[in-house]
């Protein structure tokens, strides 16, 4: 039986009607088109699909949609609400932390929620961060430098 | 998440609610709180029966209060909230949850929750021997009232626990201790997403004039279907001063106290010598923060 509720997402309110067994994940990117949300593994191993609820990062393929009616979810492209790239994203360019791109949605999410806490993280502040964020391209090394980048004041 | 016979998704206001949706659904249905361990559920085929989901997480249970005889977690309270009590994060008794909670990656402290953790029944997760070693109880509802059951007595295989049909966890309460405490855990895992190899928790109490009062050596991760308690461990703390050869000898009784898995992840050589190694270093951890 579907449900119809408010889904609170990027500043904007969406209603829409949605399977009991429905993630937030699948809501995010077949129902409402927001597909900067990457699907990966589905199954909470990998991170591309971090969003953020009521400003903290989680798994939007582990949160089913019913659970999060009338919370506050921002995605990714809620960070850049008018086009233009923040600070953080800008970092991940310029230190060229970006190759196939699949984990980087999800990266910036988990970091961003870091960089809301803490203004100058430490390197391992900001590895454990991103600890549940897999990337097969870069290494890591270049994502920490752009986190670092971004946090310098 | 594939759940063949899901036909509804339930969000009770309150106690009465769930009991009423479990009284409907009997055995199908299924309590989600933060529902971060469905997909380890489910990928083991073990929800294809499911047809309702009853989401606990408006009933208000997410407090975590402190008071004299010890603290009162709330079923749904999140890892993340619990990582920031003061408490969990200075005193030396709390230790092993403090330990504990280093290791889940941000997005799963910030959903999952305490009643999940343990209600999960999963011998490889790491917060729930925390709670064991510092003799947690768990407090669940049922429709004849409530009831109390020490985490010792919780786990009863894999996935399965004490509580019957129609009851769910409500609160976890841990006892203050009398004397002088300090707890630790430690893990050996292969990455910040994958279970555990071997986990052990461990805590001591000792008197006012340094000897050991009382001790807990839990182990995890393998070395059965659920954590075990090590008690032949435990006995050789007890009475004694504690020195790191206790520790040593304590650590070698574990590892002859268990008879764990060989799987994917490791052998079951590898895992009685880790035993030996976790607890060894946990109680020296525990007895570092005891001299704090
Ligand atoms: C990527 C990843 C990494 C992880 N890393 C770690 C780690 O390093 N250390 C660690 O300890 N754990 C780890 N975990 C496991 C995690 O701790 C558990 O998944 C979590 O605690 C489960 O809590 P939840 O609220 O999400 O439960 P849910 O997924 O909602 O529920 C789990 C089970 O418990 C039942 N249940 C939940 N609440 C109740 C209740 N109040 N009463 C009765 N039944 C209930 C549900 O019906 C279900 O069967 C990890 C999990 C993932 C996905
Ligand atoms: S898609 Fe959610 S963690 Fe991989
Ligand atoms: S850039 Fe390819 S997975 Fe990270």
């Amino acid at each position: 039986m579907k449900q119809i509720v408010p889904l609170h997402i990027n500043g904007d309110i969406h209603e829409v009607a949605i399977e009991p067994g429905a993630t937030l994940l699948r809501v995010l990117r077949e129902h409402l088109g927001l597909i900067g949300t990457k699907r990966g593994c589905d199954s909470g191993g990998c991170g591309c699909c971090t969003v953020h609820l009521d400003g903290k990062a989680v798994y939007s393929c582990m949160t089913f949609a019913l659970q999060v009616a009338g919370r506050k979810i921002t995605t990714i492209e809620g960070l850049s609400p008018d086009g233009r790239l923040n600070r953080l994203q800008d970092a991940f360019v310029e230190a060229g932390a970006v190759q196939c791109g699949y984990c980087t949605c999800g990266m910036i999410m988990a970091a961003q929620q870091l960089l809301d806490v803490t203004q100058t993280p430490t390197e391992e502040e900001i590895r454990r961060a991103i600890a549940g964020n897999l990337c097969r391209c870069t290494g890591y090394h270049k994502i920490v430098a752009a986190i670092k980048l971004a946090s310098a004041p | 998440m594939a759940l063949p016979k899901l036909r509804e998704f339930i969000t009770p206001a309150d106690a009465q609610g769930v009991l009423n949706a479990l009284r409907n659904y009997q055995d199908r249905a299924l309590i989600v709180a933060g529902g971060t361990f469905l997909h380890g559920l489910e990928s083991r085929g073990l929800l294809t029966h499911v047809e309702a989901l009853i989401d606990i997480q408006r009933l208000g249970l997410d407090y975590l209060e402190s008071g004299k005889d010890g603290l009162k977690l709330g079923a749904t309270a999140l890892f993340a909230d619990l990582e920031t009590m003061p408490e969990i994060r200075n005193d030396p008794w709390l230790g092993a949850i403090k330990d504990a909670l280093v290791f889940p990656p941000v997005q799963v402290k910030n959903a999952a929750t305490i009643g999940g953790s343990v209600a999960a029944s999963c011998p490889f997760f790491d917060v729930p021997i925390s709670f064991m070693c510092l003799d947690g109880v768990v407090k669940c509802r049922g429709s004849s009232g409530m009831r109390d059951i020490p985490m010792q007595e919780f786990f009863t295989g894999l996935f399965a626990n004490a509580m019957e049909n129609g009851e769910f966890m409500v609160e976890l309460a841990i006892p203050r201790p009398r004397t002088r405490s300090a707890s630790a855990f430690m893990k050996v895992e292969t990455n910040a997403n994958d279970l555990a190899i071997l986990n052990a928790a461990v805590r001591i109490d000792v008197d006012e004039s340094g000897t050991c009062s009382d001790a807990r050596v839990i182990a995890g991760g393998g070395v059965g279907e659920t954590p075990i308690r090590l008690s032949d461990a435990e006995q050789v703390l007890v009475r004694q001063r504690l020195t790191p050869e206790i520790c040593a000898r304590a650590g070698l009784s574990a590892k002859g106290s268990v008879n764990p898995i060989s799987d994917h992840r490791a052998s079951a050589a590898y895992r009685s010598e880790m035993t030996r190694v976790m607890v060894n270093r946990a109680l020296r951890q525990a007895l570092d923060r005891l001299r704090q």
